[in-house]
């Protein structure tokens, strides 16, 4: 892959604060008068961790930059339309991202999933919870939950796998799936406030 | 509904679980109604450490060279937005070229229109007047986040047994395609996930078609209503 012969940058390797925030709401407010300097701000502060989240659910480095190159196109449309006050630059961001990447993902005859569905469910789950902080309070609060509830969250927004998906992985019934979904939601609801 | 389930369904919603017209009616609900909204920012902000955590890939020049490349109008965008007036006039001219009977009033009331929905709540990208003659019958907005939503603004005749189909023109090659079925005017979430998003001058049309739409997958009724996108400010 191309891509991965670039050095990270301390700014993209290390986590997201509200400094960061800062900037990409910042960068954003500038997009929407037609900077484009901005956007690239905004790129280098987020477009490899984009690729991460984007290759979490395509598995493809080629699939997760064409997703993460729809977003930038999409943000660079849409800035005018961000609004501070009804959310946060990055959450607005990566809501775009993980529409655009399902797009790609749900796209039928484009993509196949093999891979996706011999992978084993208690792993996958497990991986992305060990890389959340210690100290998260969604990784406090999704521990707090039986593993199979809890995987249901973990494999729908971090692999992007649907109701169907994770009924044929976990070998239960869509409705037990669906049902798992709805009780996990409520706990971590009430546990994370 | 209770609070219980809409905050249910917003997180349903966040993990990109709701499919079809289950995912249409959480869209529109998003972009009109506050409490909803507030409910899906809440667990966008609760998932968003999963995203924070996601093990970073090098995206290059290379994959930059790409978005810069793909910026539609960015050489011509303005840096402020005088000149933003510029880019709308040049659509407003290769709009009025098509001929299809977009006249100024109209035009200036998708202008309005642009205002005021993004005082409303969340501004689309595109806005289409469907006109009969000079009467606008219908609005298409097209938002950044791919919805596109059918807002009728005069009272449509429907007789028994017919129905209201809607119609865009993604491309010539490709054709009409229905991207709607009514049986009243009514706001409608339209169905473009197959297609490309809209982009500007893309025509929008209403048919009246038997109940069950076309049978023929092409608009085989009279056009009630037709008008093409135009960039809002």
């Amino acid at each position: 892959m191309l891509a991965t012969e670039y050095q990270l940058s301390p700014m993209t390797a290390s986590r997201p604060d509200n400094a960061t925030e800062a900037q990409v709401a910042a960068a954003l407010i500038r997009c929407a008068s037609g900077d484009r300097a901005a956007l690239r701000v905004i790129y280098d502060v987020e477009a490899s961790r984009m690729v991460g989240v984007a290759r979490r659910i395509l598995r493809r480095q080629d699939l997760a930059e064409e997703a993460v190159q729809d977003t930038f196109m999409r943000v660079w449309r849409a800035a005018a339309t961000f609004d501070r006050e009804k959310g946060a630059a990055r959450s607005w961001i990566y809501a775009i991202l993980r529409n655009c990447a399902l797009s790609i993902l749900r796209d039928e005859g484009r993509f196949t999933s093999d891979e996706d569905a011999a992978e084993q469910a208690a792993p996958m789950t497990e991986n992305a919870l060990a890389s959340l902080p210690e100290a998260s309070a969604l990784r406090r609060c999704l521990e707090r939950l039986d593993p199979a509830r809890r995987s249901v969250v973990v494999l729908s927004y971090v692999h992007g796998l649907s109701h169907g998906e994770m009924a044929g992985k976990l070998g239960v019934p869509l409705g037990t799936v669906k049902s798992w979904v709805r009780r996990s939601l409520t706990s971590l609801q009430e546990c994370m406030g | 509904m209770t609070e219980r389930d809409d905050k249910t369904l917003a997180g349903e919603y966040v993990l990109g679980l709701l499919e079809g017209s289950a995912k249409l009616e959480a869209e529109r609900r998003l972009a009109s109604d506050v409490a909803f909204a507030r409910e899906v920012e809440g667990w966008r902000v609760r998932f968003a450490a999963f995203d924070d955590a996601a093990e970073p890939h090098a995206a290059g020049d290379e994959l930059w060279r790409k978005i810069e490349a793909g910026m539609p109008a960015a050489s011509a965008r303005p840096k402020a937005s005088p000149s933003a007036w510029t880019l709308f006039w040049n659509n407003l001219a290769a709009l009025r070229a098509t001929a299809l009977g977009a006249s100024l009033a109209a035009l200036l009331l998708a202008v309005g229109l642009g205002f005021a929905i993004r005082a409303a709540s969340q501004q689309p990208m595109m806005v289409a007047v469907l006109l009969d003659g000079n009467r606008a019958g219908a609005v298409v907005h097209a938002f950044a986040d791919g919805r596109v939503v059918l807002v009728p603004i005069a009272s449509i005749n429907v007789p028994p047994g017919r129905a209201l189909e809607v119609w865009t023109l993604p491309s010539r090659e490709r054709g009409p395609v229905s991207v709607g079925l009514m049986n009243q005017a009514r706001t409608l979430p339209l169905s473009l996930k197959d297609l490309p998003p809209p982009g500007p001058d893309q025509l929008f049309e209403i048919t009246l078609e038997p109940a069950t739409g076309s049978p023929t997958g092409r608009p085989t009724g009279p056009v009630l209503f037709k008008g093409n996108t135009a960039l809002t400010l």
